[in-house]
This record gives structure tokens, sequence and C-alpha cells, in this order.
């Protein structure tokens, strides 16, 4: 039988801050064209997992395997173009303009030079119906516009997988639903996606599988619909019926 | 002899109009040059400074950064705790005494004005990179950048921006205080006053003049330092380019079968 290759292997990852444990022995695989999300309260360590797979924070213990290699050995400047992030706050670079945003990358890590790189953010910036918008600097848009960058900027880098790290939560309601179409015509599109949410729509309908963390470890990995239907771990159907 | 105060004003700058030009600009270039390599010296110890050292680094690199952090904490910490005119007599002298070497008046005053800048610019760099959101350094690690990257392209430009008032501080300070460097006898302002007045012994006319071309020069460079502010901070409105897709366009699915006729 021949095995599918994952994209991202994690082996035992741990995380300890100081003598708080916040990840305790977490692996899973992210396969081409996973849609995944994170679920679990608050403080379940949803995001440090993430964290962790950016290497933002180094993990305690464990390994994360990139096709099949140790991450930790290989040149972070890869590592990181082909696993690209999307943070809550958005992080836009504040000194530049949206264009130069999603070029900059582009031509420090990628060394393209600026027609492509130009061609190539100004391509997803229209993808996520930003292009109107290049010149613009960050501060002179609504939450909502500036995640949709955020996102353009993480796709000019040609990805592998993208990291979403709670996209949704810093944004006032009605500016949620333009990032989540973003990212469900995303999905369709057939990107290798990891989602920290707390949108469970997002959950239930777009991704191909659901992680449930809790406290630390993984408490349940499945479809979502049996997840969403039949969940079963007491704590899973704990949690969403309070937050369903 | 002149007999009013004004007269005397008239006087002094009648025979001593070019020296004070000259003074004028010395001081100017002093406090220049002084606040330009005084900031390139903070920048660099800032920088260096900010070097994340991760606990798994071998012992000689982490040794060796805790050493060059020690290092750098000393010449802060000695530049800021003493008298800049104190400084310039020490270097100045002991260069003379010790290593024999006879600096030119105005190098020596541009090398301690710098190096004194430095020492407080370190420390304005350091506090203008806390003040940039740690979330902008992560999304440049994020993308790939190394530190160097990311300091250069992405917290630097905006820490300095945060900066610019304390900047434009140290030049006016720079400006006013290279007149300590009398005693090494530059022939800055203050220097030039003293010899202006001497001459006729009339030093509150002397002086008069003196305090008039440093508040000229501190107020016009506090100015010049705000319309530069402004000008970093860039237009207030920005263009919109073509026609404004809308994000909700590009996603519509159509179900099966009902494909628009257009």
């Amino acid at each position: 039988m021949i095995e599918k290759q994952s994209i991202l292997e994690i082996r035992h990852l741990k995380k300890d801050f100081g003598t708080h444990q916040v990840l305790k022995d977490i692996s899973f695989s992210v396969f081409g064209g996973d849609v995944i999300s994170i679920i679990g309260s608050s403080g379940s360590g949803k995001s440090t997992l993430l964290r962790c797979i950016n290497f933002l924070e180094e993990p305690t213990e464990g390994t994360i395997l990139y096709r099949g290699k140790d991450a930790e050995t290989l040149n972070r400047a890869e590592y990181h173009s082909k696993v690209g992030m999307v943070f809550q706050s958005f992080n836009l670079f504040a000194n530049m303009s949206v264009l130069a945003n999603c070029t900059a990358g582009q031509k420090l890590v990628l060394h393209r030079d600026g027609k492509e790189a130009e061609d190539k953010a100004l391509y997803f910036l229209s993808k996520v119906g930003m292009d109107a918008y290049r010149n613009a600097r960050p501060g002179q848009l609504s939450g909502g516009q500036k995640q949709r960058v955020a996102i353009a900027r993480a796709l000019a880098m040609d990805p592998e997988v993208l990291l979403f790290d709670e996209p949704t939560s810093a944004l006032d309601p009605e500016m949620v639903g333009e990032v989540l179409s973003v990212m469900r015509t995303l999905a369709e599109g057939g990107l290798t996606m990891l989602v920290v949410t707390h949108e469970m729509s997002f959950a239930r309908d777009v991704s191909s599988r659901v992680i449930f963390m809790d406290q630390g470890v993984i408490a349940e990995d499945g479809d979502p619909h049996e997840i969403f239907t039949a969940p079963k771990q007491p704590r899973t159907r704990e949690f969403l019926s309070r937050i369903l | 002899m002149p007999t009013t105060f004004w007269g005397w004003v008239s006087l002094l700058l009648e025979k001593y109009g070019p020296l004070f030009w000259n003074g004028t600009l010395y001081t100017m270039l002093i406090a220049i040059s002084g606040t330009v390599i005084g900031f390139i010296i903070g920048l660099l110890v800032a920088i260096v400074r900010t070097i994340p050292v991760s606990p798994k680094a071998s012992i000689v690199k982490r040794w060796g950064m805790k050493l060059i952090s020690f290092l750098l904490n000393v010449y802060i910490e000695v530049f800021r705790g003493t008298p800049m005119i104190v400084q310039a007599m020490v270097i100045y002298y002991g260069a003379m005494m010790y290593l024999g070497l006879r600096m030119q008046a105005l190098g020596a005053a541009i090398f301690i004005i710098s190096i004194n800048t430095g020492a407080y610019m370190a420390e304005i760099v350091r506090g203008g990179i806390i003040s940039v959101d740690k979330g902008q350094k992560e999304a440049a690690h994020a993308i790939g950048m190394t530190h160097w990257q990311s300091m250069l392209h992405v917290v630097l430009p905006q820490a300095v921006r945060n900066i610019m008032p304390s900047i434009g501080n140290e030049f006016v300070v720079n400006i006013k205080d290279s007149s300590v460097l009398n005693v090494i006898s530059v022939s800055e302002l203050f220097f030039i006053g003293k010899s202006a007045a001497g001459t006729y012994a009339r030093y509150f006319e002397a002086f008069f003049i003196i305090a008039a071309i440093y508040f000229v020069l501190t107020f016009t460079v506090t100015r010049l330092l705000r319309l530069l502010e402004k000008k970093m901070d860039g237009g207030r409105n920005y263009t919109i380019c073509g026609s404004q897709s809308d994000s909700e366009a590009t996603i519509t699915i159509h179900p099966e079968g009902d494909v628009p006729n257009d």
C-alpha cells in the first residue's frame, strides 16, 4: 500500500511556559488539500499549537516534519515561505502600502524581481477584492480589509500550507463574513489550511476535518459532520453544547 | 564709542559679523554631525542589543553576546553618567598626554559629541523598537524574513518614525550643548562670543547676539523637523486604482445549470 505523504507531521509536540504545560503531547498529520479547523475553548492551546508549527514559539519537545524532513533542520526562511500564517491582529506592516506588504516577502525572501512580485501581489489582491486599495496604508483600512490583505500577503509567497490564527476574532461582526468568504474560496480552491477558529459554521461546513483541543491535548479528531452531530467525547459534547 | 545698547550691538556685528557667521557654521557642523553619527551609533547599539539569542545556541555565542551586551551597557552608562564638558577634557587632554595625539579641535569636538549622543540615542532607539508592536516582527518572521531583514525593513522604519521627536530633541540639545566644547578651543558660537566680548568688555551685548543666533537656529530646526515628520507620515488620502472589485464578486458560486445568461 502506498501511503500518501503528509505535508506536515506533528510528533509528540510539547510546549511549556515555565511550569505551565500548554501543549501536552500533540501528534497529527496534515495532508495536501486538508482544511482542518482547530476548535476548543480559550486556553486549550490552539493558538500556541499554530505558533509552534510556525516556530514563533520554540517547541519544548517533539518534532515537526515538513514533507518527511525535520523542520528544525531546514532553512527557516524556506520553511516559513512554505508554511504561511495569518494572524488574529492582521499584523500588516504599518510602514508599507498594501502593495508593498504583499511584495516585501517575495523580494527579500524568495528573491523575485520587482515586476514578478508585483504581478503576483496584484493577482492575489484582486482575488481577495483589495487590488483597488494597493496604494493605501494599513491604517486607512477597515479590519476586514486588513485581514484580506494579510491573506493576499501570505498567498503571494506560494505557501503549501496556510495557518490561520483566529482570523476573524478581532473583527466587527459585519466584517467577519467578507473574510470567511475569502477563506471559503481558498478551501474550495484546494489550499491546505489549518484554521484555529471560533466560527463553528466554518468548522462544520467548510473544513474537511475538525480537531477539538482541550487542556493541551487533542481530545477529538475527525470528520466535521460526525463531531458536530455525534461527538464521541463527553468534553466535546459539553463544549459544543456551550457554544452552539 | 557707542553709548546705547543697540549701538554696541551694531558695532559688534559690524566688527565680528564674519566671525559670528563662522561660529554659527561650526556650531551647526558639530551639532549635525554629532546627531547623525550619534544616531548611527545608537541604531547599531540598539540592533545588536536586540539580537535574539536562542537558549539552544552554542555556549560561545551565548557568552559572546553577553559580553558584548555588557560592554555596550558600560558605554551607555559612562557617557550618560558624566557631563560632556568633562568628557571633552578627559578625551582631549588624555589623548594628548598619554597617546601623544594632538587632535584637531573640530575633529575632537565632533568625536566627543558623537559618542556622547550615541549613548543617549542607543536608549532612544531601544525605546522606539519596544514601541513597535510585537506582531510586526512576528509577521516578518512568518513570511521568512531574517532578524536583520525584519529589523531593517519593518521594525526600524516604524521605530525611527516614533522616535523622531526625541531625535529632534537631541539635535536641539546638541546645538546648544556644543557650547561646552569651547573648553577645547573649538571656535563654535560660544567661543566666538567670548572673543568678541573680550575686546571691548561688552559681555552683555556680545552674548545677547549669541543667544539670538542660538534661538534662531533651534527654532528653525524644530520647525523643519515637524515638517519632516509630517512628510514621513505620508498623505492622509490614497487613490483607488481601477475599478473596485468586490471580494463577493469573485466567489459567487452558481448552482449547476444556473449559469447566468449575459
